[in-house]
């Protein structure tokens, strides 16, 4: 190489590295390009199947064969109530303006593909790619969850601690706080809770005594295991599950063992404050409380699920029905109340709230202790037929607005990972091919 | 009578006595009622030998006989698998488990005391209680200097390390 080549060589490539981009943490190019709606969005899996009759129809008994309408969901619809044939036991509603009210209601969203069922529903909610896989297996689902999208594609880079997943039940549902996507993964994941388990006996026999080591002790086990690792070559990730840096993982042990002990006093979202009353869905509903509360993380889902009684039970699920809407308003209260302003949630949080699927048009042959006839899934049109609601601040939710009808369904359930991405600003940092939903940005003001 | 032919008369007689009279011992083991006891052995020359990750199930079995010198009940085992998949981060569930086992009467846990008496003893009986195998040498000299040069260096963190690390989580 004679000296001239070399110099136009060296300058090149001098300004290609001051020119060119820098790869990040996360793995990306460039810093994320979108801004944000909000800094928090709480999406509520509203599961266990719910029709939209019941729901956004707000037909109560009346495809029951009884002429009674209402609204059996007063925190998130508006409506009035039902006056005759109470098959449930009616909570004030704790919000003075329901929450379709304070946001935009898409009230005919679609699942268009695949089976209508539970763990279909979720992965399909969770990951934007509606999936043909009809098992309820305990495995990380194929294409990456929001979670991995927000971790892997923010900047600066999000610990685990910013992105939670509450389920009401086990099953397969602790799987889906991470895919095992190549470019994905538990790297990316987020951390996952049943609270009915890890705050319940369970937790009270088995991690109740857990120590919460000082940092000397931190430093001490730090550097044992170290070391111990040092000497062999595999790792501890192939044994799966979310990993938190230790300063996280001991801040999350502080938290389990906070509520464990009373240290950290759990509340019931209940019209009492007790646990009268309460159901699976509000003990979830209640720890998604208490892990904003310490933790404030960006991205959180939760679901309810106890009204999958309606299998075999329609009166019970009326009754979930009502009180998962009453947990649904009293998280909303929480986070726009004063101890949300206090933590920085408030005016800047935004709910989404949407059935994974529905249920059946036509009952099955069971008949509750009212003669109520039950519903399954089984993928007929009706169940595909669900709601969506989006519910945010003024300025950047656009309040009282309905999208979409019966004979104009607008939004489907792949849908709401692209509108999450929106909402916290990576949806263009996204790769191309991975989502073929769209954000739902008719909701945005 | 000659006495030879008085001796062999004597030696058919004795002969015929012992066939007649053969006794059969029959030794019937019950195996419900042999009793098996923990004896702790090296199983491993060197830890390359484990590629195997654990199960949840194998992993709380493990590490309850490995603590409690005893074999954990079904139930148990149940409750605690069921426990684990209720958190994500499976390091933590661990970690928790773990920490809470420590502190029940039942572990057999050396004193400090006991620990600092000798110490090279201590780490053998460690890896070979967690680590089914022996240190290398410099694994038992580099832990050994870690006990002695640290006062705080307690046998629960010692063995809670053990449980944690990447190497316990492979059989």
């Amino acid at each position: 190489m004679n000296r001239r080549k070399f110099i136009t060589n060296a300058g090149k490539a001098a300004a290609s590295m001051v020119a060119a981009p820098y790869l990040l943490p996360s793995g990306r190019l460039f810093a994320a390009s979108g801004s944000r709606v909000a800094n928090h969005v709480i999406f509520v899996l509203f599961a266990g199947g719910i029709r939209n009759q019941e729901s956004v129809k707000q037909q109560y008994l009346a495809n029951q064969g009884l002429p009674t309408q209402g609204n059996v969901m007063p925190n998130m619809l508006a409506g009035a109530p039902p006056t005759q044939n109470l098959v449930y036991n009616p909570w004030n509603p704790v919000l003075s303006q329901p929450l379709s009210q304070q946001g935009t209601l898409f009230s005919e969203l679609r699942y268009s593909q695949g089976p209508t069922g539970h763990y279909n529903g979720h992965t399909v909610a969770m990951t934007g790619n509606y999936t043909e896989t009809g098992l309820n297996l305990n495995v990380n689902p194929e294409f990456p969850t929001l979670f991995e999208y927000y971790r892997k594609h923010s900047d600066p880079a999000k610990s685990a601690l910013n992105a939670w997943w509450l389920s009401e039940g086990l099953g397969p549902y602790p799987s889906l706080n991470y895919s095992r996507h190549i470019e994905y993964g538990p790297q990316y994941g987020a951390n996952y809770l049943r609270p009915a388990t890890t705050f319940g006996n369970l937790g009270d026999n088995f991690l109740k005594e857990a120590l919460n080591y000082q940092p000397d002790d931190v430093q001490r086990l730090h550097k044992l295991t170290h070391f111990l690792n040092s000497n062999f070559d595999r790792s501890g990730m192939d044994a799966g599950g979310v990993i938190n840096n230790e300063e996280d993982r001991q801040r999350v042990k502080a938290f389990i063992t906070g509520i464990l002990n009373g240290t950290i006093p759990f509340e019931w979202p209940t019209p009492t404050g007790t646990q009268q009353g309460v159901s699976g869905d509000l003990l979830n509903i209640g720890a998604a409380w208490k892990v904003l509360e310490a933790f404030q993380p960006e991205l959180m889902v939760i679901n309810t699920f106890n009204l999958d009684i309606c299998h075999s039970n329609f009166t019970g699920y009326i009754d979930f029905l009502h009180k998962a809407d009453y947990g649904i308003g009293w998280l909303w209260n929480k986070i726009q109340g004063p101890e949300g302003a206090a933590l920085g949630l408030k005016d800047d949080t935004i709910l989404i709230c949407m059935p994974e699927h529905g249920r059946n048009m036509q009952p099955n042959q069971l008949r509750d202790q009212n003669q109520l006839a039950a519903y399954d899934h089984t993928s007929d049109q009706n169940s595909r037929e669900v709601f969506s609601l989006i519910v945010g601040p003024p300025g950047k939710v656009k309040q009282g607005q309905v999208v979409g009808n019966t004979s104009n369904p607008v939004g489907e359930s792949i849908d709401i990972v692209p509108t999450i991405a929106h909402i916290l600003g990576f949806k263009d940092d996204i790769p191309g091919g991975l989502l073929p939903g769209r954000a739902l940005t008719e909701a945005f003001a | 009578m000659p006495a030879s032919k008085y001796l062999t008369g004597c030696l058919i007689a004795l002969l015929a006595f012992l066939a007649s009279c053969q006794e059969t011992v029959i030794q019937e083991t019950v195996h419900d009622n042999v009793i098996y006891e923990v004896d702790t052995v090296s199983i491993y020359t060197s830890n390359v030998e484990k590629d195997k990750l654990k199960s949840s199930i194998q992993f709380i079995s493990i590490l309850y006989a490995d603590l409690f010198k005893q074999a954990i009940t079904s139930a148990t085992l149940a409750r605690l698998d069921e426990l684990k998949l209720s958190i994500g981060d499976k390091g933590l569930a661990n970690e928790m488990i773990i920490t809470d086992f420590l502190q029940d009467a039942g572990v057999e846990l050396p004193s400090d005391a006991d620990m600092r008496n000798d110490i090279a003893s201590f780490v053998n009986d460690t890896y070979i209680r967690f680590y089914a195998r022996q240190p290398t040498e410099y694994e038992a000299y580099y832990m050994a200097s870690m006990i002695e040069q640290d006062p705080g260096m307690t046998p629960a963190l010692v063995y809670l390390s053990f449980m944690l690390s990447d190497e316990y989580l492979y059989y």
